[in-house]
């Protein structure tokens, strides 16, 4: 009972809806041609399906023929200048004859040959490749056989353009022709044992590669005004953009995002009608688009969507899509795609479909629209200028994807920022790891070997209770004498003071403080020797000592103060890293030689004097003392002033404060005064 | 439009490129109409235009393809750089982010077409002096950096419009002169027709002349 009242309502709209023109609402019947043959109808065939329209247009046609003849006899002159035309270019084209190949049916075929064929068709070269793909297993002289057929095809359709034949005269040679080929396929001896499935897939094949190569030529053709159609449905499109889905009466929603998607699918699918070249390919996209539309029903609907509902709903994707060429897309797929797949099957009831839709189009009125003249025309002339929902969400579809895009470039930010973080902090590890390391070797090597320095000579012949007063005093003494007599000699003694400079005996301003120490470790033998040149040999090794006292990283057993400890002391070979962090290397304590806290301002002369006598003080105090820990002190009796300190930090460190050791060699005068001090603080202990 | 079939010698396909908004359809609609179209609803997909010009002494057909900014239709727009021999690259010049997207435009516009097309770079909008936010210096300096022409337009009161679409298609002709552009070339973006509004297949000296290479 209910779905008679539903048929009853429609059929009652659509008879409503069928009192104008053009409706929203059609009849299957109305998709039928209008003969009544059953084949679907178009309305570029003034309804007729495509075969009645040839046979009515046959008929018109006759009546015309006296006209044609009349402008056939005209266009002979031109054929004349034509021909004429044609055999200088066969003149020119001798020119080049190793270009040619010496195929006879190449050369007849030449002069018809359109440009499209000559230059290689990317399109076609592709259809090739697949046709090698499909049809690869058939045989050599079938396909041969294929291909003269299309040859055959080609030639005929371009001779027919070039003679600028009508186009609707061009479509009824490429429909007979096709008729021609199937007929071929299911009776030649060649194909007619192929399946069937196989001989439909030639037949399609042979459709696309003729058209792909024909393209340039029969679509939108320039002895037609297809082009300026398209202009025209195109700003009419455009002009209805407010158009919506309440207007058109489709219970799309244009609200929602997932319709909104399917929406577009249905869209992109008919924009790339354009882009492809074959009408098949083309009625390809139409049904792809129209079964897009049919999920939009349904998910609008929650259910199978009807007919009836279909095409008010193509109608809406087709106003928003405003597809390129749309007019010349439709005639070319109506002229040139087989008429025996346009006229029946899913495609063609989808395709008729769309004709209907461009036809509404075309034609729509207020009343089609089922709103008042004046708000239509108000609409159309642009003075109510709506932002449909659609519309919005177009813009906010950029919005959302330009948001999508700046998130993606965040997220990729933030990515990579934490990659570095990551890096960061196992860096900070391996730093933390590598002290730690580095903490733990060194402490187990100096546990291992204690640097012990031992007196180069036995400190009993320099017992500072008894002997060292004398000692010194003797050195300091001879040391002027010699720096009287023998300049020359005097190198000798400084070669053992100065760092860096020993021979650089003018460079006076660079007197090496340590002269008691060294002098009493060095020369409490030397000294009473008379310098010979072996002593002046000598020299170097004295250097290297005072080497060694500067720089305690350097532990190379010639130049080194160790070279004369006992073989077990030797082994603290072991070179603690003078740029180790501070405090791991308090093993060796390398001190500048004076007590830090001792002025050394070398250029006050005056200083100097006194600032040697609170510098000998230590060494005459701490003889005893170690230069290493307190608790190595058994083994170190080491006569020396360096003083241990626990902020040794190294060479780097150290460095700043080498320079500044006062190296007053030019002045002698304060060794007097030194060994006076030395003497007189020798003489208050 | 067209008053003949064969009332020009030459087609030239353009391409308008561009971020959405930027003013495309406005631009083109006022090479062809000569008028602005304020409320322009947003391009789908492609639209296209054609207008007939003069260059040279010569009529030439420009089929302009106005392409939707939209990324959703970038798949569909880019089945058209192929065989444009020329395009119009455009951003707005009171919208920087426009600008920014001109390299991948570019890129897009580089790999989809041949050497030989033309790329005319068009600010957009120049009327809103007051909302500027690019300067003529910097577009300039860009366009020079990558071989492009240059100019700023207003599609809303026809500056330079003309003289984009005029001096692409002169640089065109001037490449078809040079033999720079290759008229047999599958996807040159050049048809030549012959002008003679005659019959058949006069398709002159350059069929013939191309018939010698065919093998
Ligand atoms: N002031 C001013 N406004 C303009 C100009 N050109 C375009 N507009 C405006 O900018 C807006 C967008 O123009 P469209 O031509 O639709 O932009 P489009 O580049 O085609 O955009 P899509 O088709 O979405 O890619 C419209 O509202 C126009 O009115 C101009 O030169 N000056
Ligand atoms: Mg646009």
């Amino acid at each position: 009972m209910p779905m008679c009242v539903l048929n009853l309502q429609r059929s009652y709209k659509y008879m409503m809806y069928a009192t104008k023109q053009p409706s929203l609402r059609i009849n299957q019947a109305d998709l039928k041609c209008k003969n009544g043959c059953g084949f679907y109808g178009n309305a570029d065939w003034n309804g007729y399906c495509s075969k009645c329209y040839r046979d009515h247009l046959g008929f018109e046609k006759q009546k015309k023929q006296g006209q044609a003849q009349l402008e056939k006899q005209k266009s002979n002159a031109f054929t004349k200048f034509e021909e004429k035309k044609k055999h200088q270019s066969d003149k020119k084209s001798k020119f080049l004859p190793l270009f040619r190949k010496p195929s006879n049916l190449k050369e007849l075929e030449k002069p018809h040959r359109n440009s499209d064929l000559k230059h290689s068709n990317p399109d076609a070269d592709k259809l090739m490749a697949e046709f090698m793909l499909t049809f690869g297993q058939l045989s050599e002289s079938l396909r041969h056989d294929f291909f003269k057929y299309i040859q055959v095809f080609i030639k005929r359709i371009q001779t027919d353009i070039n003679m600028n034949k009508p186009i609707e005269d061009v479509t009824e040679v490429a429909q007979k022709y096709y008729n021609t080929f199937n007929n071929g396929l299911n009776t030649s001896s060649t194909f007619k044992d192929l399946p069937s499935d196989v001989r439909d897939q030639l037949l399609d094949f042979f459709e696309k590669y003729v058209m792909t190569i024909l393209f340039s030529s029969l679509f939108c053709p320039n002895s037609t005004n297809d082009e300026e159609k398209d202009l025209i449905i195109q700003e009419r499109i455009r002009k209805l953009s407010w158009v919506n889905a309440h207007h058109l009466d489709c219970c799309i929603s244009e609200t929602s995002i997932e319709v909104r998607d399917l929406v577009y699918t249905a869209i992109t699918d008919l924009l790339g009608m354009d882009s492809v070249k074959a009408p098949l390919d083309k009625l390809n996209c139409v049904v792809k688009c129209c079964r897009s539309v049919m999920e939009v029903l349904q998910h609008c609907q929650g259910g199978p969507a009807s007919a009836d509902e279909f095409l008010p709903a193509l109608i809406f994707v087709v106003l928003k899509a405003n597809p390129a060429r749309l007019k010349s897309n439709i005639l070319y797929v109506t002229r040139f795609c087989n008429d025996s797949r346009l006229m029946q099957g899913e495609a063609g009831y989808y395709f008729t479909n769309l004709c209907c839709a461009v036809s509404f189009i075309e034609n729509l009125t207020a009343k089609s629209l089922n709103m008042a003249e004046e708000e239509f025309d108000a609409y159309m002339s642009g003075q109510i200028t709506c932002v449909s929902a659609w519309e919005s969400a177009l813009v906010a579809c950029e919005g959302m994807h330009q948001l999508r895009e700046n998130l993606n470039i965040l997220k990729d930010l933030s990515q990579r920022t934490t990659i570095v973080q990551e890096g960061s902090k196992m860096l900070r590890e391996d730093i933390e790891k590598f002290k730690n390391e580095l903490n733990e070797t060194v402490s187990v090597v100096m546990e291992r070997t204690p640097l012990v320095i031992k007196p180069r000579k036995s400190p009993i012949s320099l017992n500072p209770h008894h002997e060292q007063s004398g000692g010194a005093t003797d050195v300091s003494l001879r040391k002027h004498d010699f720096d009287q007599s023998e300049p020359e000699n005097l190198n000798f003694y400084h070669q053992n003071l100065e760092i860096g400079h020993l021979n650089d005996y003018t460079k006076e301003n660079l007197q090496l403080d340590i002269t008691p120490c060294t002098l009493i470790a060095e020369n409490a033998s030397t000294i009473s020797v008379e310098p010979t040149p072996e002593d002046h040999s000598h020299n170097s090794f004295g250097l290297s000592k005072i080497n060694y006292d500067i720089d305690f990283s350097d532990f190379s057993g010639e130049n080194s103060m160790v070279e004369d400890l006992t073989p077990e002391r030797i082994s603290l070979n072991v070179t603690p890293d003078p740029f180790g962090p501070l405090g791991t290397s308090s093993a060796i304590f390398q001190e500048p030689l004076v007590p830090l806290n001792t002025s050394l301002n070398v250029q006050e002369k005056t200083d100097s004097a006194k600032s040697k006598q609170q510098y000998v003080l230590p060494l005459v105090e701490k003889l005893e003392t170690t230069l290493l820990d307190e608790d190595e002190t058994d083994i170190q009796n080491l006569p020396s002033p360096m003083k241990p300190m626990s902020s040794y930090s190294g060479f780097s460190k150290q460095g700043l404060q080498i320079p500044s050791i006062p190296c007053n060699t030019g002045d002698i005068s304060y060794l007097n005064a030194h060994s006076n001090a030395s003497t007189s603080s020798k003489d208050d202990s | 439009m067209s008053g003949g079939p064969y009332n020009y010698s030459y087609i030239f396909k353009y391409i308008i490129i561009g971020d959405m908004g930027v003013g495309k359809s406005c631009l083109l609609h006022q090479f062809t109409e000569k008028k602005f179209m304020a409320d322009c609803p947003h391009t789908i997909g492609v639209e296209f235009g054609t207008r007939i010009i003069d260059v040279c002494g010569q009529k030439i057909k420009l089929q302009i393809w106005d392409t939707a900014g939209q990324e959703r239709f970038r798949a569909v727009t880019r089945s058209y750089y192929r065989g444009a021999a020329g395009a119009l690259m455009v951003y707005d010049i009171t919208r920087r982010s426009t600008y920014n997207h001109l390299s991948s435009w570019l890129t897009d516009t580089r790999n989809l077409t041949n050497p030989s097309t033309v790329i005319f770079l068009i600010g957009n909008k120049c009327d809103l002096e007051a909302q500027r936010d690019v300067t003529y210096e910097e577009a300039s300096k860009f366009a020079e950096e990558n071989g492009l022409m240059f100019v700023e337009a207003s599609a809303k009161t026809g500056d330079n419009v003309e003289e984009a679409f005029l001096e692409t298609a002169k640089k065109i002709y001037q490449s078809i002169q040079d033999g720079r552009l290759d008229l047999n070339a599958a996807e040159s973006g050049v048809q030549h027709k012959p002008s003679t509004p005659g019959r058949n297949n006069l398709s002159s000296d350059n069929q013939g002349s191309k018939d010698n290479c065919s093998c």
